[in-house]
This record gives structure tokens, sequence and C-alpha cells, in this order.
């Protein structure tokens, strides 16, 4: 596919030039060289109709951190997502404009352009859609985007982005949600201890890491598999319902009965740095999440069939959940939210 | 200036003569549709938790109920006429050929067809909601739309799954007066007819004329009764709201098709739902 994308953008240069030689080059915004690491799962297809360039993300990422993108100035992506907390936060559930409260935890954003659904309940399936979201929710920005851009369009800085990104200087709603997805398609993390030991890089596991890795292989890898550290299935594993009327899990989308309560198996992937856990943040820390685990989560028709095999529990001992906790700090990629 | 007037008078008169002795039927001319939203035959008056005017209704199973907000949304209207031609109104234009009908706003009971071909109908279609092709909150299209969508005291907007609410019904149940809140909207992903996830909660309605809908010299007025009634007990579905049924807030899509079904139709038997003709007015 790069190879493809490589030669499709010679082609390009050449065509350029033959046609039109005294014309400034148009084709100067070039794909970003993203490093894709081998061993994570298949791209999302829309990420192939979206490729990140070089403008296309560094106004995805100015437009991240906007706050005119709020109706009052005054919050931006940024606010709620923000890097040091893998663009997430500590709330337990997002905080918008005018300290109005969503229903959800805020999803860290790292590695969307592997994921094949977003969002806790799994609404989206392609990224480019999410954006205009947060953009007109009343609990976030409260904005609308004909207001977004009647706000950005004032400043030529981002007039010249647009230009550079795009071709021309227009402004559109698509253009916005697109160059956003852009910019987070780049967020890649992949260079966690466990990474570094798994490509034989020198580094190797604690005691403390290993045990934890093979309690992990016992007890979590079922669901959170693959080097995402998720299925991306949805699951409902018992924890503490919601009591919002707008919550229902992945049930929201599908109405399904079946669906109630399930959420998207989240990736464990610099999970050190995404407290608090679970779908409103039932969880402070990790230790809080695994000792509900072992105590016994709560009964529903469609309690995952891997709980109700085990008497609603994953059985863990005091040291074990010590080592597991170990084993999920060596995923934790330092180099990504610095 | 004395000549001038004369002259005006002059092509004014003239004008008069001809328009006159043309006596012609218009090519086209207006219809109005006026939503009659009913429990039974009763028109609704909504009311607060408080409230002892408001219209009360009683369920099949013996569910008494009152609403203090009534909305939905009426799209892809057309009419046909006696020789079966469809004349479709603005069908791809939400700001044209879409309303938001509000219980509490005189106003949007009635909406004006405008530029109706001249011709005996005798069938009205709509849907009740948006179908999937335009419900993508896209506010560069229909700005006029989206912004009466989405006023404060409309609340039409269902922004998670960037389309419209359908409908919003909050109101009031059983003895202890409970609140009731049942929002519908499509949560469909992908193509329609081929989507890959989600409730499609958009329906749309067939209706009869009991006489013919009489375009030209006259403008007739369609009333269309909507009958609420349907919402709990339904062609499709028998609703008792509480726990182990229908939960009694529904701001997605489970147990939403229900209610969906219900005042809808279910798109294939039932083609109707809670709407019928009440009169046509030539």
């Amino acid at each position: 596919m790069k190879k493809l994308v490589q030669i499709l953008f010679f082609v390009f240069i050449f065509f350029s030039c033959d046609k039109e030689e005294y014309e400034p080059l148009v084709f100067e915004n070039p794909e970003i060289d993203l490093i894709i690491p081998d061993n994570f799962p298949d791209l999302n297809n829309s990420f192939y109709g979206n490729i990140p360039t070089k403008y296309g993300v560094e106004l995805g990422e100015k437009l991240f951190s906007e706050k005119r993108l709020s109706i009052d100035n005054t919050i931006s992506c940024a606010s709620c997502h923000i890097k040091t907390n893998v663009f997430s936060d500590h709330n337990k559930i997002a905080v918008g404009v005018e300290e109005r409260l969503g229903i959800r935890n805020v999803p860290p954003i790292q590695n969307l352009a592997f994921l094949q659904f977003y969002n806790w309940d799994g609404n989206k399936l392609q990224l480019e859609n999410q954006p205009l979201v947060p953009i007109i929710t009343f609990e976030e920005m409260d904005s609308s985007i004909l207001e977004v851009i009647g706000k950005i369009e004032t400043y030529e800085e981002y007039l010249d982005l647009f230009y550079k990104a795009f071709g021309d200087k227009e402004i559109t709603p698509d253009r916005i949600y697109k160059s956003i997805a852009q910019f987070e398609y780049t967020l890649i993390s992949a260079n966690s201890k466990y990474d570094k030991v798994m490509r034989n890089e020198g580094e190797v596991f604690t005691e403390n890491e290993a045990k934890g890795y093979q309690v992990f292989k016992d007890k979590c890898a079922t669901c959170h598999s693959t080097e995402l550290f998720t299925d991306q299935s949805f699951r409902n594993i018992g924890f503490p319902v919601n009591p919002s009327t707008d919550e229902a899990g992945r049930a929201r989308v599908t109405g399904l009965a079946e669906d109630a309560y399930r959420f998207r198996v989240p990736s464990l992937r610099n999970v050190e740095y995404t407290a608090p856990y679970g779908s409103f943040g039932q969880f402070a820390t990790l230790k809080e999440v695994l000792d509900y685990l072992d105590n016994g989560v709560l009964e529903s028709d469609n309690l995952d069939v891997i709980l109700k095999e085990n008497n609603n529990r994953i059985p863990l001992t005091e040291k074990e959940k010590e080592n597991l906790i170990f084993f999920l700090k060596a995923l934790s990629d330092n180099n990504f939210i610095n | 200036m004395k000549n001038i007037k004369k002259y005006l008078l002059l092509s004014l008169i003239s004008l008069g003569i001809i328009s006159c002795s043309e006596d012609s039927i218009p090519v086209a001319n207006d219809v109005t549709l006026e939503f009659n939203n009913t429990f039974g035959s009763e028109t609704i008056i909504l009311g607060d938790a408080t409230s002892v005017e408001a219209t009360v209704n009683t369920s099949t199973s013996g569910q008494a109920h009152y609403f203090s907000e009534l909305k939905y949304v009426i799209s892809n209207i057309s009419l046909i006429d006696e020789d079966d031609n469809e004349f479709l109104y603005h069908v791809n234009d939400l700001d044209n050929g879409a309303t938001v009908v509000n219980q509490a706003k005189t106003e949007t009971l009635q909406f004006l067809l405008s530029d109706i071909p001249t011709a005996n109908y005798t069938q009205i279609k709509f849907g009740l909601g948006v179908k999937t092709a335009l419900n993508t909150l896209d506010e560069v299209s229909f700005p006029n739309f989206y912004a009466a969508a989405g006023a404060n005291d409309t609340a039409m907007h269902w922004e998670w799954g960037t389309g419209y609410r359908f409908t919003k019904i909050e109101g009031f149940y059983g003895d202890d007066n409970a609140e009731l809140s049942i929002h519908t909207g499509s949560t469909v992903e992908g193509e329609e007819g081929s989507y890959t996830q989600g409730v499609d909660a958009y329906r749309e309605i067939i209706l009869d004329l009991p006489v013919t809908a009489n375009v030209g010299s006259a403008s007739p007025k369609i009333v269309i009764k909507a009958d609420f009634d349907a919402l709990l007990s339904g062609q499709t579905n028998t609703i008792e709201l509480g726990e182990g049924n229908a939960a009694p807030s529904i701001h997605h899509a489970g147990n939403m098709v229900l209610f969906v079904d219900n005042i809808g139709g279910n798109g294939d038997t039932d083609v109707t739902g809670m709407f019928s003709v009440e009169s046509v007015q030539n």
C-alpha cells in the first residue's frame, strides 16, 4: 500500500510538471511517513480515504487545540483529550462548556487508525464522522459547524493551512473533520517497554512484570487480545451500571437487548495514565478494577460468558494483582505522552 | 405626470381584462397540511407535573399517561393524484420539505405546501422522521431546518447519533406520576439498504384521502390526525411502561423500536401507524 501511494505521488508530480509548468507546484503536501507497527491489526478502511498529509495533520492538530470550536471559546478537543493522559483526562465523566457533565468517561486517543469501532458503544465506524459530535453536543462544546467556520475563517493562518492541506482556502465541514481525523491517525503508540521486549531491543521484563505477563495471558488476554490489547468486541462484564437514562451501552446503537450495557473492550496500552477506569469512571485505580473483578461482578442475563463460567469473577490473588499491575505499567509509552 | 397615470390606469385595466377573460385554473396552488394530535378523538392538551388540564389517556394495559412535550418531524412528503402520478415535495430538501410539528406551538401544527400542480389528489405519503440519506445534521445544506430543529425550545438534534430526533415526547404516567421520556431517532451506519449497524427509526406513512384534494382553483387543507393512543397501545405492540417491559425513559435504540412501530407503523403490514386523514377541505 505504502509503495503504491509513493508511486502515485511521483506520478502526480510528473503530471503536474507536464501540465502547467509556470503554475506553482500544487502537490507540495506530502503524505506523512507513518510507522505502522508490523504486528498491529489492519487499518480502518477509512484511513485509506484520508491518508495523513503534512499540512492536513498540521491543520488537524491546530484545530484539535482550537477553543473556538466551543460556543464560548473556552474548550477545545485538547481540553479533555490531554496528551499527558493519553489524550484523555482524570474526570470520571466528561466536562464540557459551563461545567456541563456528559454521561461517559473521556476515551483516550491512541492507535485509532487500527480501530473498527469508535466510542464506548461503537456508534461511529469512521473517525471522520466523529468530530462533529462534540462540537454540537450541548454537554460538550454546544456550538455548530457553521459557527466554527465563521470564527476561524477570519484568521489568515487557517486560510493558509486549508490552502496548503487541500489546495484552496475554502473551509468546509468535511475538511475540518478530515484534518482532525488525520491528526488522530498519526497518534500511534507502540513504543512501550513491552514492545521493546517483544522486538528484542535489549530490554527485559523484571521478575514482577514477567509474572504479571503470565497472569495477563492466563486471565485477561481473551478480551484484551492482539497487539492493541483489545479484541474490539463489545462485552458486559458486570461493572456498576451508569444511572443515566441515556446509557444503554452497545444497545444504545443496536437496540438489541443482548447488547445492553455492553461496552467496547478498551485497549490496555498506556492504561497507567488513563484513570479513572470504566465507562463512567467507576474505579479510581487499576487495583480497584482488579479487586472488583476478583470479588465478583453484577449478574445479568447477558453477562459475558467467560465471567458466567467463573461464578461471575476473575479470581486473582493479591500477589497476582500486584504483578499484573507491574505488567500493565510496562505497556506505558512515555514517548507518546511527552 | 397625468399621462403617466393614464397609461398606468389603462394598463391596469387591460391586465384585469386579460386575467378575467382567461378565466383559467392556475397550474398550481397551495395545500395546507394540518396536524391534529390527539388521544382518540380528543385533541391533546399538554400539561406539566401538576397540571389539571392536561389530556390524560389510559393505555390498553391500564396505565394513565399524559404529555408535557410532544414533537415530531415530518419530511419526504408526496401527493399522488387520481392518475397515479406522484408529486414529490422537496423530498431532498429539508429546508423546504420538512418540518417539526410541536404541539406547544400552534403555528407548527400547519405546514404549507406551495406550488402543488393542479390535480385531484387521492393519497398522501410522508415520512415520520428523516430518511437516512438526509439524516446527517448537515448545517451547510439545510441551515434553516438545522436551526429550527436545534432551537433550544425544540431540541430535535440527536447529537451523538449525528442525526435528528424523529420524535420527542415528555410526560408522566402511572399512579405516582412518574416521568415518561421517549425520544426516537436512527442510529444506522452505512448506505440505505445495506446498513452495517444500528436501527432505522424512519417510517414512511401512506394515507388514502377520504375525498380527493382538488388542487387548482382551490387550495385544499388536509387534516391529518396523529392519535398518540397508539404510542402505548398500537397495532404492533402493547407496551406497559416500567421495568421488565419497556423502560419509561428511552433516549437510545434499546426498546425504541417498540414505540417507533406503534406510532410510525412497522413499515410492512402497517404503513399508517398512528396517522389517519381526518378531513380534506377543498
